[in-house]
């Protein structure tokens, strides 16, 4: 399969079709700009227009490039804190130094995405990246965007130091309770009222967000005619560009060496994060759609746009989950409406900038609040929770994200899922009836001690005389396998029955039909 | 798109969000009125506080003429007086500065604000380094040998975080002082803690006639290079001999501080109520701090007794002492540390026990 052929697969839209197309690319600018201003202030510690550069050049890019009817990129949330937590160590946010070096974070984030996608069974690993996993760090990321948002939320102002630890976030929740800005808080409140409330019904939920900051931008406005700005010290958002493209250089000073080496970390976790959401939700969306649009058509589109955005002043971008889902909502039937989308916001933000510019900070923080709950799904956690193993991979994924930050989830998780593999692998169903052991699983060094003590004990049962092996369940054997079987055929007592090719059948009757041992032959040839 | 839950179960939903919300609002509503009423109230000043800003002639009043400066130099210099509001939070300032933990006050959550939850452990407080509640004064009003003055720190208007390269204003600077001293999470920049004690600060720089420009011996702290020592490297051994000799007798054979009927005479350099590993004022992470610290304000009374040499080896020792881990650490770190702490030194004195039947082992911990 070569991922450049897709670039140029378009599935032009009907005439009639065309409207509908352009109608869904302004219903997703309008949804994804809140969401783009949101997530660069409140959650990456950057001006605006990374958000929107990202919501422009970013889904036009990965539109350009993804032959998928239903995707749309941009800035993502899981994204957008991992930079907010990977950079406030390094430096003060919205500072030149931060912006440096999370252009660097992301250019680097690019370039390791460009490595997973040269280096094919790299791609191939995200996919063990099991759904406990992920849900557990996305919910833990959920609760701490909740958290993070209560200094923005009360109007406090956002401590330079990294506030990451549960234990910490109680801390800013006492604050927000005792010397929060009460002009703020209301603002907030009816931001996140407005949006709940909205969101209750079918019809509005796509609206929810914008319809709550218009209502809290409202307020603030009517707060400020009547106040004045100087007397309820409410932040605003502005800072909005106006110009198409806004040109930029990573930083690589030698003496910011030592930083840009600690945020490799982040930077591995940047990548990881982005193409597992964009492989997972073109995963659902192929599911949906019926259009099969292999991942690496995903992997290619997000790898090569990241490696751009750091240029030109924007967010990584990766696959959004919730605006792929109204995209299929609205039947989306061409990349149209992807692309019509970027234009839109871009004109949008080039004729309306200004009214985006007094949007205050607290209704932002509210929205943070809702993205960060709704990213707690809870009966995905139930689902996770009927099983018990799977139950301990999410639990510990998501205690991981608290207790050793994000890289530390991704290595914990991924160890966790991969050890419960190899644990269910290892655990092969042997069960005795009478004098026959069934062996259900694989049969490989690891599992051969489970096996070998039931057959230990069978074999030297007296009131067994012939015992009889079955292992037609088996799906696997390794050389050690074969070897202990090959053992366990010189025991007399022992009789190797594997029914599906039929060998007990002509065991019993005593000869071999010809026919048959020739469609055996064509079997395995077939397969 | 995720179908929508049944009608009545979404209302009960969203009633109980909303009621969450509501209350949540009602409790913030409440607790900012609680601050209001303190803000409101006199204050109850401490003994030390009560004799400082009665010898500096705090009181409200269109114009504010310090009294130390007049009898220095004789000559009155007015300056703007302060309203009852000032008062009170001046008064308040100097409370959290001699009195951090509250152990003096009727009711310490409340008088504080809660300034325990900033730092670790029950002894820290700002007069342990900021010595003399801020200013290292005698009572006649003599300064004295030391550093880190709050009124120098004031009029000290270039202060750049020696790390990140900001330039910290006074507020930044005491979040800085939750951080490398007790640690842990700090107080938000827009506390009343973080307020009374810029108001304090800021009253003592006026009563101490300190001008901004200037520069003055106790401004900052001297930091103590290798570079600065006989350059033998830091003794570890000489810095636990020194320390048994010059500084056990306050600070406890361990480091473990000396607390008397609930109050802490002096504070602990080791242990649980130390301050962290983590802290600039851990040798490890900032050699130089400690030590200059030490040659600077201590032993107290004997002031500049000890040289740079000593200060380093002392400080080095006392650094390698068990202490809680820092915040960034990560938990692992804490509960090694906790382990240390806790668990080791009853191990050891068992064990010395078994070697040493008889010896009266174990000292004072």
């Amino acid at each position: 399969m070569n991922v450049k052929s897709g670039v140029f697969e378009w599935a032009l839209p009907r005439v009639g079709a065309l409207g509908n197309e352009l109608l869904i690319g302004l219903t997703l600018a309008i949804v994804v700009l809140p969401q783009a201003i949101a997530f660069s202030t409140t959650l990456a510690g950057l001006p605006s227009y990374f958000g929107l550069y990202s919501a422009i050049w970013g889904v036009l890019f990965t539109a350009l490039l993804n032959p998928s009817r239903v995707f749309h990129g941009g800035p993502n949330s899981t994204l957008s804190a991992v930079v907010g937590v990977t950079l406030l160590p390094v430096a003060p946010q919205f500072g030149p130094d931060y912006i440096g070096y999370a252009l660097t974070l992301f250019l680097l984030a690019g370039l390791i995405q460009l490595v997973i996608l040269a280096v094919r069974p790299l791609g191939r690993m995200l996919d063990f990246v099991s759904e406990p996993v992920a849900n557990g760090m996305i919910c833990g990321i959920g609760l701490y965007m909740i958290f993070k948002s209560f200094p923005a939320f009360a109007g406090l102002p956002i401590n330079t130091q990294v506030e990451w630890r549960l234990w910490i976030a109680w801390q800013s929740f006492l604050a927000v309770l005792e010397i929060g800005n009460l002009h703020a808080i209301h603002i907030g409140l009816i931001t996140l009222l407005v949006t709940v409330v909205t969101r209750q019904f079918a019809a509005l939920r796509n609206w929810a967000i914008l319809l709550g900051i218009v209502a809290g931008t409202l307020y603030s406005e009517y707060l400020s005619a009547r106040l004045g700005l100087g007397e309820t010290l409410i932040e605003q958002t502005a800072n909005v560009s106006t110009g198409f493209v806004y040109p930029s250089l990573p930083l690589f000073a030698q003496e910011a060496m030592p930083d840009i080496i600690s945020i490799i970390p982040g930077a591995v976790t940047l990548a990881l994060l982005g193409l597992f959401q964009t492989v997972a939700a073109m995963r659902r969306m192929n599911r949906r759609s019926g259009q099969f649009v292999d991942a690496r058509h995903g992997i290619f589109a997000d790898a090569l746009s990241n490696c751009v955005l750091p240029f030109i002043s924007a967010l990584p971008t990766c696959a959004s989950f919730n605006r792929m889902s109204l995209m299929h909502a609205m039947n989306t039937g061409s990349r149209l409406a992807a692309v019509s989308s970027a234009l839109f916001l871009l004109a949008l933000v080039s004729f309306f900038g200004e009214f985006i510019a007094i949007i205050p900070v607290p209704a932002m923080a509210a929205i943070i609040m809702v993205v960060g709950a709704n990213m707690i799904d809870w009966s995905d956690i139930r689902a996770h929770f009927q099983h018990r193993p799977e139950a301990i991979v999410f639990s510990a994924s998501f205690l991981s994200v608290h207790l050793f930050g994000l890289f530390g989830a991704v290595i914990c998780g991924s160890l966790l899922a991969l050890a419960y593999a190899k644990w269910e692998k290892a655990h092969p169903n042997v069960s005795l009836e009478h004098n026959v052991l069934r062996i259900r699983g694989n049969i490989y060094y690891g599992s051969l001690p489970v096996i070998e003590s039931l057959y230990h004990r069978a074999s030297t049962d007296a009131r067994i005389d012939e015992l009889v092996v079955d292992f037609s369940a088996v799906h696997h054997i390794d050389p050690e396998g074969i070897r202990w079987l090959a053992e366990v055929g010189r025991n007399g007592k022992v009789r190797l029955i594997d029914r599906r090719s039929g060998q007990d059948r002509r065991a019993v009757s005593g000869e071999s039909p010809p026919d048959r041992k020739r469609r055996d032959r064509r079997r395995r040839r077939t397969l | 798109m995720k179908p929508l839950a049944p009608a009545w179960r979404k209302a009960v939903r969203l009633a109980l969000l909303v009621g969450v919300l509501l209350a949540l609002y009602a409790l913030a509503l409440a607790k900012h009125d609680e601050r209001e009423r303190i803000r409101e109230q006199p204050v109850t000043l401490t003994p030390g506080c009560s004799d400082k800003l009665a010898r500096y002639g705090l009181a409200a009043g269109a114009t504010y003429v310090s009294p130390y400066a007049l009898a220095r130099t004789g000559q009155a210099i007015v300056r703007q007086g302060y309203s009852e509001e000032d008062v009170r939070a001046i008064q308040r300032g100097c409370n959290i500065i001699d009195d951090l933990q509250g152990q003096l006050a009727a009711d310490p959550a409340r008088e504080r604000w809660n300034a325990t939850r900033f730092v670790r452990g029950t002894h820290t407080s700002c007069d342990h380094c900021h010595q003399g509640i801020g200013d290292k004064q005698t009572a006649a009003g003599v300064p004295q040998t030391g550093s880190l003055s709050l009124a120098g720190s004031w009029v000290m208007a270039d202060m750049y975080d020696q790390f990140t390269g900001i330039l910290l204003p006074y507020e930044l600077r005491q979040m800085q002082c939750y951080i490398n001293s007790s640690n842990g999470f700090k107080p938000n920049i827009a506390d009343d803690l973080i307020r009374d004690v810029t108001a304090y600060g800021r009253f003592l720089a006026a009563a101490l006639d300190l001008r901004f420009g200037n520069r003055y011996p106790e401004q900052g702290i001297d930091e103590i290079t290798a570079s600065q020592t006989d350059k033998r490297g830091d003794d570890y051994v000489r810095g636990g001999a020194l320390f048994r000799e010059k500084c056990a007798r306050c600070h406890g054979p361990q480091g473990l501080g000396t607390v008397v009927d609930g109050k802490v005479l002096f504070p602990a350099v080791a242990g649980p109520n130390a301050f962290n590993l983590q802290s600039r004022n851990n040798f490890s992470f900032v050699s130089t701090i400690l030590p200059g610290f030490i040659c600077r304000n201590m032993p107290l009374g004997e002031e500049g007794s000890l040289s740079n040499q000593d200060c380093r080896d002392i400080a080095f020792y006392v650094s390698n002492l068990p202490r809680p881990a820092g915040d960034k650490q990560g938990p692992l770190a804490a509960l090694w540390q906790q382990l240390m702490m806790r668990v080791m030194p009853p191990l050891i004195r068992t064990i010395e026990s078994w070697q040493r039947p008889g010896e009266a082992v174990g000292n004072g911990a």
